[in-house]
C-alpha cells in the first residue's frame, strides 16, 4: 500500500518528476566525477609507479625523476652496492638522452632510454623479443616510433647522437636492429621513445666516457622492507635523492592538493544541488497534498507513516537519480579523462578519473542519504501539519 | 435512551486564531449520546458544527471543557493513541469525500485495513465485502478520479466503515451531490443506522437532518435545541 501511494503520488506529475530525478541524476554524476577526480591522478600515479614492481626511485641530489637534465655520476659503484644488498632484488640505471634518425628526406628526433634489461621497470614487451642482457647491437622501439618511422622487427637502422644543431652533423652514431616493439610506462601519448642497452646510449649521447645516469629503479624483496632499505641506500649514498614510492605519491599529492581541493568544492555544490532538488520538489508536492495528507492522518495515520511515505518518495527519487547519475557519472569521466589526458606532456598512463568500488560506494551513499535527509523538511510538514485546521483551509 | 455514551461532552469551548484575531467556534457544548444512536448537527454557517464534528472525531482537542470518547477522556491521549482511536473506534465521511485520487477505490478501502495491520488477503476480502455494501463492487479497480461524486461518496463510506468503527462521523455528505445521488447516500445512511452503526452527520440538509433520530441545533457555538424525533 506505502509503494503504491508513493509510485503512483511520483507518477501524478511524470514529467516534473523525470526533470527531478534527471537533476539528481546530473548532481550524482557530478559528485561521481569529483570523487573519481579527487583521488583518481594518485591513484593512477602509484599504480603506474608500482606497474613493474620496482619500489624506490633514485635520482640526482634535489630533483625528481626525469625531471631535470641532471645525472648521477659513479653510477658503477653504485650499482655494485646495490647488487650486494641482501634485500635488494634487482637494480636498474636508465639514462635518457636525445637521438635522432634520418628518415627518409627528414631527421626525426627520439627520446632514447638506456637500460639494464635485466632490471628494468621501465616498459612491457609487447611483440618480438626483449633484449639480451649484454646485448649491445638490439633496439627496442614504441609504437609511436615505428608510426613515425615504418620501421619494423628486424630492421637495422643508424641512429646519431650528439647532433650539432648548427651544422646538423653528428658527434657519434650506431647501428642497431630493432628486437622488439615496447610500451613504455612513463611516455607521454605519442611521444617517440626507444631503448637499448644502458653503456650504448650512454655513448652514443651526451655522456660519453662518463659513467652517469639519469635514475635508478630499485625493486626491494619484501614490501615491508621498503621504507628501511630506502633509508639504507639515502645514508651510504647522502649525494643522492632517494624516494620510495610512497614519498613520490605523498609529493605528487602535495603538488595535486588543489585538484583535490577543487573536485572537494564541486563535489560539494553537486551535493546541495541534489539537496535542494529533492526538498524543494517535496516541499512543493507536500503543500500541494497538503489536505492529502491531513485525510491520511484523520483516518488514523499515524505521523510516522506519513514521515515514512514522503521519506520514501525521496528515497525512490534519489535511488532512480543515483542510478542514473552512476552511469552518466562513468560516461562523463571518460570523455573528460579523454580531453584532460590529451594534455601536452602528461605520462600516457595517468588517468584523472580513476573509478574505485570503494570510493564509486561512498559517493553513492552520501547521495543516497542527502536525498533521503532532503526528504525529512518535507516529511515534517506533511506530518506536523494540523489536522482540522489544514480540512478546513482545503475546504475553503 | 442512549447506554453507554460513545461520546461525553462537557462545557466543550474551543477557539482558534484567524488572521491574528481569536475566534471562538464552540462556547461550552455539553452533549452525550449512545451506541446505535443517528443524531444530526444542524445550523446555519460558523454555528461551530464542524469544528464540534472535528472534536467528536479527535481530529483536534478542545481549548477548554471534557470530552470523552468511548469512555476514554481524548485531551489525555498523545498523538500517536489519537491516530489509534481514529483508526480503530471512528470513521470519517466528508463533504468532498477525500479520496485518496492515485488509489482504486478497493485500495481506498482498504487504506484503514492496511494502517491497523490486517493482512492483505483479508483485507481485500473486507474491502470487496464493503464494496459490496455500498453498492460498488464493481468499480472496485476504477481509480477515484474515475468514479462519479455519489460513487466516490459511496466508496468514502466504505473506507470510514473499514476497521468497524464504533461511531461515523459524517460532515456534509450530501453537500457536493445532486438531489438523486444525495438521496442514496441518505438511504444508505438510514441502512447503516439499521444495522446498528452509530451516526454523526453534520448537515444543512432539512431531508437528511430529519433522518435522523435525534436533532441537535448549533446557534454560535452553543446548542440551541436538541430534539429526539418522534416516530
Amino acid at each position: 500500500m506505502t509503494w503504491a501511494l508513493v509510485l503512483r503520488s511520483l507518477f501524478r506529475h511524470p514529467i516534473r518528476t523525470a526533470l527531478v530525478i534527471l537533476g539528481i541524476a546530473v548532481a550524482g554524476a557530478l559528485l561521481l566525477d569529483m570523487v573519481m577526480l579527487s583521488g583518481g591522478m594518485e591513484r593512477s600515479f602509484s599504480r603506474m609507479l608500482l606497474s613493474r614492481g620496482f619500489q624506490i626511485r633514485l635520482s640526482p641530489k634535489g630533483t625528481l625523476p626525469f625531471d631535470t637534465e641532471a645525472t648521477i655520476p659513479g653510477i658503477t659503484p653504485l650499482l655494485d652496492d646495490l647488487h650486494r644488498d641482501p634485500d635488494i632484488a634487482a637494480a636498474g640505471p636508465v639514462v635518457a638522452t636525445s637521438l635522432h634518425a634520418r628518415v627518409r628526406d627528414s631527421l626525426v628526433t627520439f627520446v632514447g632510454y638506456g637500460i639494464d634489461p635485466g632490471g628494468q621497470g621501465l616498459y612491457q614487451v609487447q611483440s618480438g623479443t626483449d633484449l639480451a642482457r649484454g646485448d649491445t647491437t638490439g633496439l627496442l622501439i614504441s609504437d609511436p616510433v615505428a608510426q613515425r618511422t615504418r620501421w619494423a622487427i628486424g630492421d637495422s637502422v643508424v641512429l646519431l647522437g650528439r647532433l650539432d644543431p648548427q651544422s646538423v652533423r653528428a658527434g657519434a652514431e650506431r647501428r642497431l636492429v630493432i628486437r622488439g616493439l615496447v610500451r613504455w610506462l612513463y611516455d607521454a601519448r605519442g611521444q617517440r621513445s626507444l631503448g637499448a642497452n644502458f653503456r650504448v646510449f650512454q655513448q652514443l649521447g651526451r655522456f660519453p666516457g662518463l659513467d652517469v645516469a639519469s635514475m635508478v629503479m630499485v625493486k626491494v624483496k619484501d614490501d615491508a622492507a621498503v621504507d628501511r632499505v630506502a633509508g639504507r641506500i639515502g645514508a651510504t649514498h647522502p649525494s643522492i635523492e632517494v624516494n620510495s614510492v610512497a614519498t613520490l605519491v605523498r609529493q605528487f599529492r602535495t603538488r595535486m592538493v588543489y585538484f583535490q581541493q577543487l573536485s572537494l568544492i564541486l563535489a560539494t555544490i553537486s551535493l546541495v544541488v541534489g539537496v535542494l532538488l529533492v526538498g524543494t520538489i517535496l516541499t512543493i508536492s507536500v503543500s500541494e497534498r497538503a489536505g492529502e495528507f491531513a485525510v491520511l492522518r484523520a483516518i488514523g495515520l499515524r505521523r510516522r507513516r506519513i514521515v515514512g511515505l514522503v521519506m520514501t518518495e525521496g528515497a525512490v527519487l534519489t535511488v532512480v537519480g543515483t542510478g542514473l547519475g552512476t552511469g552518466l557519472g562513468f560516461v562523463t569521466a571518460r570523455f573528460l579523462d579523454r580531453i584532460l589526458t590529451s594534455f601536452p606532456g602528461l605520462p600516457g598512463a595517468i588517468s584523472f578519473f580513476v573509478p574505485a568500488p570503494d570510493t564509486t560506494a561512498s559517493a553513492a551513499i552520501v547521495i543516497l542519504a542527502a536525498g533521503i535527509g532532503a526528504a525529512a523538511y518535507p516529511a515534517y510538514l506533511a506530518a506536523r501539519a494540523p489536522i482540522a485546521q489544514t480540512l478546513r483551509a482545503d475546504a475553503e | 435512551m442512549p447506554n453507554r455514551p460513545v461520546i461525553l461532552a462537557r462545557d466543550v469551548v474551543k477557539s482558534y486564531p484567524v488572521n491574528g484575531q481569536t475566534v471562538t467556534a464552540l462556547r461550552g457544548v455539553s452533549l452525550s449520546f449512545g451506541s446505535g444512536e443517528y443524531l444530526a448537527i444542524t445550523g446555519p454557517s460558523g454555528s461551530g458544527k464542524s469544528t464540534l464534528l472535528q472534536l467528536l472525531g479527535g481530529l483536534d482537542l478542545p481549548t477548554a471543557g471534557h470530552l470523552e470518547l468511548m469512555g476514554t477522556p481524548i485531551e489525555r491521549l498523545s498523538d500517536g493513541q489519537l491516530a489509534d482511536l481514529r483508526l480503530r473506534q471512528v470513521g470519517f465521511i466528508f463533504q468532498r469525500f477525500h479520496l485518496m485520487p492515485v488509489l482504486s477505490a478497493r485500495e481506498n478501502v482498504e487504506l484503514p485495513l492496511a494502517e491497523a495491520g490486517v493482512r492483505p488477503a483479508e483485507r481485500t476480502a473486507r474491502a470487496m465485502e464493503l464494496l459490496e455494501y455500498v453498492g460498488l463492487a464493481s468499480r472496485s479497480g476504477h481509480r477515484a478520479t474515475q468514479l462519479s461524486g455519489g460513487e466516490m461518496q459511496r466508496v468514502a463510506i466504505a473506507r470510514a466503515l473499514a476497521n468497524r468503527p464504533a461511531l461515523i462521523l459524517a460532515d456534509e455528505p450530501t453537500g457536493e451531490l445532486d438531489a438523486r445521488t444525495g438521496a442514496q447516500i441518505l438511504d444508505l445512511f438510514d441502512r447503516l443506522h439499521a444495522d446498528g452503526t452509530t451516526l454523526v452527520v453534520v448537515t444543512h440538509d432539512d431531508h437528511l437532518a430529519e433522518r435522523a433520530a435525534r436533532r441537535v441545533h448549533l446557534l454560535d457555538g452553543l446548542i440551541d435545541r436538541d430534539e429526539v424525533a418522534r416516530r
